[in-house]
């Protein structure tokens, strides 16, 4: 009697999808807390079988479409990809998953009856292959998964943090923190002259205490923000550059020119109020 | 290695350079100082070169690097005393190699500081004894 392969493995389904779920990473480890084991096995369960349906085409094919060809397969793998990314820690955690399905698969191929030295040189490495294309598409899903994390990131950073202040009747703040590029740099300046022109600002201080590195092209940025307020008739005055900052930006063969510095926020207000001709007193001076 | 003494009087930092000195003194210094300076939020800064007899242009790129320092810090700077021939010599070699304010001596020098920093916002803060 003779028991073709793809009927020999679909026999086998249980028994490998078990070992599978058995020695993949994680099964044991306590970090898949959101997702209960049910709903993983089952998850398992379906990518087990969309990996499988090409090899139990009866008779074998000799040649096993790649995941390009198989949709569902594809969405799978990135339904798998979104979920490790979202729990698991390692980003090879669902390459690892792939291979130890393969290292299962090649386990119960030996034990084909009808395995032949050549049969099986020919199927392992027809599997091999096939897993190739695999793990290939997958790490393509986690870079890919990767990269729209990080500019999401990114874009929600650059929201939050390019803020205008009205400091005083016609003083403006303006705080940078974080690190400044082209983009934000651009969006920083387009709300600075907005603001410059909606409240008719005499003074503009920008603090840089929360700018970590400050280089030629952060630089080129705050001096262009400085020279379109100026052209508004705004007076800017920068204040919080460290010590470092101001060796760098020196030893770089930066000027600022004759731009207003101070060395503290506090300095750099007081300097605002007397642009606009006024100060801070005690009450008593007031008389009341 | 030498170490140049910042003294300070109030809110003004007073360097005096006495004699020549190697590339590595020369940046322990410009370091020294713009730490200081940052420290105290000093207003103003006063390099003394009275004492120098030579200064070449690395010398001279120092002291206008310091000031260009300096001033990012917030505060005014006054080169005091060079001595006629190295002004003759700074000249020759570059017209812009110093950059910063230069006075006569240290008294005048002390003095246009003083101006300059009551002509500044930030020293009607000084007296509201927070400092």
């Amino acid at each position: 009697m003779s028991l073709s392969l793809p009927t020999f493995l679909q026999a086998r389904r249980e028994a490998m999808l078990a070992e599978w779920i058995e020695a993949s990473p994680g099964a044991d480890a306590e970090t898949s807390v959101s997702l209960s084991t049910e709903a993983r096995n089952r998850q398992m369960e379906i990518l087990f079988d969309e990996i499988m349906a090409p090899l139990l085409v009866d008779p074998p094919t000799d040649f096993l479409p790649g995941p390009e060809e198989q949709a569902s397969l594809q969405e799978h793998l990135q339904a798998m990809v979104t979920e490790q990314a979202r729990h698991a820690a390692n980003a090879t955690d669902p390459i690892a998953l792939l291979f130890v399905l393969r290292q299962v698969l090649l386990d119960h191929l030996a034990q084909w009856p009808q395995a032949s030295a050549e049969t099986l040189a020919e199927d392992t490495a027809r599997l091999t292959r096939y897993f190739d294309q695999i793990t290939l598409f997958t790490f393509d899903s986690v870079i890919r998964q990767r990269d729209r994390q990080i500019s999401e990131q990114s874009m929600s950073l650059m929201e939050l943090s390019t803020p205008v202040l009205r400091l005083w009747h016609q003083i403006l703040l303006l705080p940078l923190v974080g690190i400044i590029d082209t983009g934000r740099a651009r969006q920083v300046t387009d709300h600075l002259l907005e603001a410059i022109a909606r409240h008719e600002a005499r003074v503009t201080v920008i603090d840089l205490t929360g700018v970590p590195i400050i280089d030629t092209s952060v630089a080129q940025h705050i001096m262009k923000t400085i020279d379109a307020a100026r052209l508004l008739g705004s007076r800017v005055v920068l204040t919080g550059i460290s010590p470092e900052g101001a060796q760098t930006l020196t030893k770089l063969g930066i000027r600022f020119g004759d731009v207003t510095c101070r060395a503290s926020l506090r300095a750099g207000i007081a300097e605002a109020l007397l642009l606009t001709g006024k100060c801070i007193a005690s009450m008593e001076d007031s008389g009341r | 290695m030498k170490k140049i003494p910042i003294l300070r009087l109030n809110r003004i930092l007073l360097v005096s350079i006495q004699e020549d000195l190697t590339d590595n003194e020369a940046m322990q210094f410009q370091s020294d100082l713009v730490n200081k300076v940052a420290e105290i939020e000093a207003l103003g800064v006063a390099v003394d070169i009275t004492a120098l007899d030579v200064v070449d242009s690395y010398m001279a790129r120092v002291i206008n690097d310091t000031a260009s320092m300096v001033r990012l810090l917030g505060a005014e700077v006054m080169i005091c005393g060079i001595q006629p021939f190295v002004a003759i010599t700074l000249i020759e070699m570059g017209r812009d190699l110093i950059g910063a304010d230069c006075a006569f001596n240290l008294d005048q020098g002390l003095d246009m500081l003083k101006t300059r920093i009551a002509g500044r916002g930030d020293i009607r803060f000084t007296d509201d004894g927070d400092d």
